[in-house]
């Protein structure tokens, strides 16, 4: 029951919140104990949940043709993300009093933080398409208030369009591939459409038994792009470093634990169906594969440290969906059968889902970490771009360690969370790849993130940590941070922030011993391989060694991407490239309205006419309002009657 | 005294056949209202000149009547409440026998009467008359229209569907403006037209089948025989003629728009509702008994209900596109919804016939919720009529959501249209049974119709939700510039109230009525 609580509960706060706007004190408590209590609920649900249940909360509804279950459910996997979305947003919805403090707009910027919540919450642990379909558009719109929430800024409008517009355009595909899967079984229930969907196709001579592989391949390919969209990862990937425009807490709760993060739990939910459609986990492993590439060497050659962290976000996200595109097929074995053929023996069968939601939860604790941590440094040095942080840290220890703590945690070392995760993926992969599909390119993708990962990692702590050559040239100041930085050296102290210290000492706690998931079992993972962590290990100090060799000189970032800095911000093009192919759409439309107003508005129109006509003919003939008309009427009125009674007698 | 001929002639049934059964409770529907127009004379004798006490006592009287319908109604059976029985009479033949449908259409009925009478209540004020007489002629007729729908003799029923309608002449007429008795001659003239078509209808009846009871037996025994099948054809055409009057079918109504225009609102809105359920429920129990006849089938009968219907609604709905007032509106959209309820009874099925009195029941919430607005909407100055124009309604769902939100839920009732699920409901199962009997043609002009409609409700949403035309200059006071006040009365704020709730209810659960209906 306490995942209906949890939705319930945080959509009531939002509510609440929104209607007692007008006395900020109240939302000032309200929306912290209240998110508070929430991640305390969720951590309780999480230690206490052991087998997958079901809640019917709703009554079903039964439209003939399709069936709506509208369950909710829980699993120990579920409970654990439930958790860690609770605690991300009750450290934003802490740190956003401290660092929202003076924003008039605060009581809304919380109530959305709920809303939003909530919604994840929903889709988390929806056992039912419609009711995943909703938290995922109350998302979307969710996270185009929050990037927009400094509605003033030019920049910060455009962002949030653009995260809209380009989400909107990839839940074309989420919408369709729902309805097909659910259209199909007739349900919308989980359970249902995993029966018929999660049924292996076997052919034989005689032809084939199961469903039908090429619609399982679109309808899954359809959901995929939808996830890719909103996990912004290639050809979606540009809206998510615009974003940035929101304010940082935002960033914290859109790239740590709710909206990017959602499609990892969607397609975890469908994992058995995914697991059968070889298509859809192709097109899955290699958009994934580019992503964390492409994103890694953008994040490594950005002027902004918080744009850094945006395409960090980027990749680490396709490491978690490359998990689920690489992830070896699991046959389930009927007791007595005999283990399926190709299916590597050992404890590695039950890796399936969980490496992808264990890196999940550990992106959700050091990247909360990250951006919460480089807010501080932001207000302390005026701007986020790396000219402006250059040791930042220097002037707080606290900032500087958990950002360390987080840096650490991203490059995948190991003891910490980041690197239990990324072992965990790396580990499925390679099991994967022994079995065909997109495992091996997924695995050589991998390795080359972790280097890349590594280097930026290491650059960000050596620009904030003034560990580079001061007298170096500054370079490629960031021209927008300009407005950004005077609002906040005016408005934002550094002090008074004890509860913003208090969230990043508790998810930096948490992010040292956040591997401890795996002591407590939580995602179904059994131990790592020793060989692959000891190769990961030498691949981190590969590319921290590069990052060094670079800094001697000056920020490691823009030795990097030398005069091509702008390229790098601007996301090689990508924007460019958006505009580009929005023109012809554009004009297409054009044309179709053309047609719409002139062609077919015709016949609209002259429906209308005769209709006005009628009218008026037919008023002018009333206007009298004599007895006499209507007398006449009636007789022949009269007449006519009785004629037809006549006639059909004889 | 329309009171006392109900009665007389329910005595002197009895009187004819004098071992009739009679059971007082299932005859309460109609004569709770009889014996209440009875009581309120009564009481203006004692306490004269008093509102109060009347209002109480008709208001008792109609919700009495509409209790006593409701076991017919709800009964889980789905049995006629039978009596007046006579003893030896062919198939055990009953001269009231009101049936699930019957039923309703009662409740629906009196509840309509109420609201007509609240909505009069708050008019007491400002107009001329006796109160007593108001009360006393709303119950009379509302008796009359409980008792044609269960009647089940053509004696009786000529009887009650007169006693349905003269009392609301003379409530137009009462309030001796010459506009109000250019309206009442109108509806005279029309009831004495249609008294006179019914008259030679119930004689070709009578020789038709020999028998003066609406019984099914009769009918099914005449329609075997070519000589009396040809008379019965005649007879139910002439009848049905001259049910179109009292439904405005067209072309018999062009009673409908000056009579509106001219009485008082509230009579109006009593004409367009309970009169028009009353009108239903008498032309039902004239076609019931043809539902189930074949070789030949009657098509005759079933063109002629399509072709008045199909005419009723194209013709009510483009003049209804013209309107530029709002009771002028309801007027012929009263004409146009009229069509919509005769409709689904061309096919000529029970499936048809209870489609029928759903559409009828919804068209007279929305219609009673719509005439509530009408009445609390005034303008102050400006030519007579002015408050009904469409200036007047300008902004009003901004300025005075309470009364323009309402009637934008009427409008979108009657128009059909989502987020009044209830009226588009309606619509389809009107249409239905039409399918179900292959009369694609009429379906298909239907759906012609409705389009129609749309603009003509639409035209009026958008001028309800219009920016309010003098907001910049009347700065001063907030409706000083536009001129116009609302006034909810207790009674229109009653039946808004209670309407609305019906509306927003039925459309979040529409099967609820269609359940009660099935």
């Amino acid at each position: 029951m306490s995942a209906l609580l949890l939705i319930v509960v945080s959509a009531v706060i939002g509510v609440v919140v929104l209607l007692t706007r007008r006395w900020a004190v109240v939302v000032r408590a309200l929306a912290p104990a209240g998110s508070g209590f929430l991640a305390l609920l969720a951590g309780g649900a999480m230690l206490r949940t052991q087998a997958p249940e079901t809640i019917s909360w709703l009554p079903s509804i039964d439209l003939g043709g399709l069936f709506l279950p509208l369950d909710l459910g829980t699993s120990r996997p579920l409970a654990a993300i439930s958790f860690v979305v609770a605690l991300v947003s009750a450290a934003v919805q802490i740190y956003s009093t401290w660092y929202l403090r003076d924003d008039e707009r605060y009581p809304v910027f919380a109530a959305t933080v709920a809303l939003f919540t909530a919604a994840m919450f929903l889709v988390v642990h929806s056992r039912d398409l419609a009711l995943t379909l909703v938290g995922w558009e109350v998302m979307g719109w969710c996270s185009y208030l929050l990037i927009g929430h400094w509605s003033r800024k030019e920049s910060a409008r455009r962002a949030a369009h653009k995260a809209f517009l380009v989400t909107r355009l990839a839940d074309v595909g989420f919408v369709l591939g729902v309805v097909g899967l659910a259209t199909s079984v007739g349900s919308t229930g989980y359970a249902v459409v995993l029966r018929l969907w999660a049924e292996p196709t076997v052919c034989d001579a005689y032809g084939c038994v199961g469903p039908n592989p090429v619609l399982r391949n679109t309808f899954l390919v359809l959901i995929i792009v939808g996830v890719l969209g909103k996990s912004a990862q290639v050809p979606f990937q540009d809206w998510l470093p615009d974003a940035m425009e929101g304010p940082t807490p935002a960033s914290a709760l859109i790239h740590a634990a709710t909206m990017v993060a959602a499609g990892t739990v969607v397609l975890a939910g469908l994992y058995p169906a995914l697991a059968q459609a070889e298509v859809a986990r192709w097109v899955l492993g290699i958009a994934t594969s580019v992503t964390m590439v492409l994103a890694a060497l953008l994040a490594m050659g950005q002027s902004d440290l918080k744009r850094l962290l945006a395409w960090s976000t980027v990749s680490q996200v396709a490491i978690m969906l490359s998990a689920l595109a690489a992830a070896p097929v699991i046959l389930e074995q009927q007791p007595g059968e005999p283990p399926a053929v190709g299916v590597p023996p050992g404890p590695a069968l039950a890796i399936v889902p969980g490496a992808a939601l264990f890196h999940l939860w550990s992106h959700a604790l050091f990247k909360s970490l990250l951006f919460l941590a480089i807010g501080l440094l932001g207000v302390i040095a005026g701007g986020t771009t790396a000219a402006l942080l250059r040791g930042a840290g220097m002037r707080t220890r606290l900032g500087r360690s958990a950002f360390l703590i987080g840096l650490l945690s991203l490059a995948g070392v190991p003891l910490v969370v980041g690197g239990f995760s990324k072992e965990s993926v790396i580990d499925t992969a390679y099991q994967g790849a022994s079995q065909g599909g997109p495992g091996l390119l997924v695995l050589l993708a991998l390795l080359v993130t972790v280097v890349l990962t590594a280097s930026y990692s290491t650059r960000a702590y050596l620009v904030i940590a003034e560990l580079i050559d001061v007298t170096a040239p500054v370079e490629a100041v960031g021209e927008m941070s300009e407005s950004r930085r005077q609002r906040r050296s005016e408005s934002l102290d550094p002090d008074g922030r004890g509860a913003a210290n208090a969230v990043l000492v508790t998810l930096a706690v948490l992010t040292l011993i956040g591997g401890l998931a795996l002591a407590l079992d939580l995602f179904d993972l059994h131990g790592l391989s020793w060989v692959w962590t000891l190769i990961t290990v030498l691949l981190i100090g590969v590319g921290a060694g590069l990052a060094f060799a670079l800094g001697r000189a000056g920020d490691p970032g823009v030795r990097f991407a030398g005069r091509r800095v702008a390229l790098f911000d601007g996301g090689f093009g990508a924007d460019t490239a958006y505009r580009a192919l929005a023109k012809p759409v554009v004009h297409l439309a054009r044309i179709v309205a053309f047609v719409d107003t002139e062609v077919i508005d015709g016949y609209v129109r002259g429906a209308a006419v005769t209709a006005r006509l009628g009218g008026a003919v037919t008023e002018r003939a009333h206007r009298a309002e004599r007895l006499r008309t209507g007398g006449w009427l009636v007789v022949l009125g009269l007449v006519a009657v009785l004629a037809v009674g006549v006639f059909a007698w004889r | 005294m329309t009171a006392l001929t109900g009665l007389s002639t329910l005595s002197a049934l009895t009187a004819q056949s004098g071992a009739v059964s009679i059971d007082a409770l299932r005859l309460l529907p109609a004569l709770a209202p009889a014996l209440g127009a009875l009581l309120v004379l009564l009481v203006d004798a004692l306490a004269p000149r008093r509102t109060l006490p009347h209002l109480v006592v008709g208001a008792l009287a109609l919700l009495m009547g509409a209790a006593g319908a409701m076991p017919g109604a709800l009964s889980p059976a789905r049995e006629p409440v039978l009596t007046l029985c006579l003893p030896g009479g062919p198939d055990g033949a009953c001269l009231w026998s009101a049936g699930p449908l019957d039923s309703t259409l009662q409740i629906g009925l009196l509840a309509a009467s109420l609201a007509a009478l609240l909505l009069l209540s708050d008019q007491w004020r400002d107009l001329p008359g006796d109160r007593a007489v108001d009360v006393a002629l709303i119950l009379a007729s509302a008796a009359g229209g409980a008792a044609v729908v269960a009647a089940r003799e053509l004696g009786t029923w000529l009887v009650a569907l007169e006693l349905a309608t003269l009392p609301v002449i003379a409530l137009v007429v009462l309030r001796g403006t010459r506009r109000a008795a250019h309206g009442g001659l109108t509806l005279m003239m029309t009831s004495l037209l249609s008294f006179a078509v019914l008259v030679v209808g119930t004689g070709l009846w009578v020789m038709a089948t020999g028998d003066a009871s609406l019984s099914g037996t009769a009918i099914r025994t005449a329609w075997a025989q070519p000589d009396q099948r040809a008379v019965l054809v005649v007879a139910i055409l002439t009848l049905f003629v001259g049910l179109g009057f009292k439904l405005s079918l067209v072309p018999f109504h062009a009673w409908t728009p000056p009579t509106f225009v001219s009485g008082p609102l509230p009579i109006s809105a009593l004409l367009a509702t309970a009169s028009k359920l009353a009108a239903v429920g008498a032309l039902l129990a004239l076609i019931a008994p043809f539902a189930g006849l074949a070789d030949p089938h009657p098509h005759a009968l079933a063109f002629v209900v399509g072709a008045l219907a199909i005419g009723s609604m194209l013709v009510g709905t483009v003049v209804a596109f013209r309107a530029t007032d709002l009771v002028r509106l309801l007027a012929w959209s009263t004409i146009a919804q009229a069509g919509w309820v005769v409709l689904p009874l061309a096919a000529l099925t029970t499936v048809g016939h209870r489609a029928s009195v759903a559409y009828a029941l919804t068209y007279a919430a929305a219609g009673l919720v719509a005439f509530a607005v009408a009445t609390a909407v005034r303008t102050a100055g400006g030519e007579p009529g002015s408050e009904r124009g469409l200036a007047a309604y300008r902004g009003l769902a901004r300025s005075h959501p309470h009364v323009g939100g309402p009637l934008i839920l009427a409008l979108l009732t009657l128009a059909g249209l989502p987020p009044a699920i209830l009226g588009l409901v309606a619509k389809v199962v009107a249409i239905r049974p039409l399918l179900a009997a292959g009369l694609w043609p009429l379906a298909v002009l239907a759906v012609i119709a409705v389009v129609l409609g749309i603009a003509v409700y639409v035209r009026w949403i958008a001028v309800l939700l219009a920016a309010p035309e003098h907001r910049t200059t009347a700065a001063s006071g907030n409706n000083a510039g536009t001129g116009v006040e609302v006034q909810v009365g207790p009674g229109a704020l009653a039946v808004l109230s209670l309407g609305t709730a019906l509306l927003v209810v039925a459309s979040v659960v529409p099967q609820v009525l269609y359940g009660l209906l099935s």
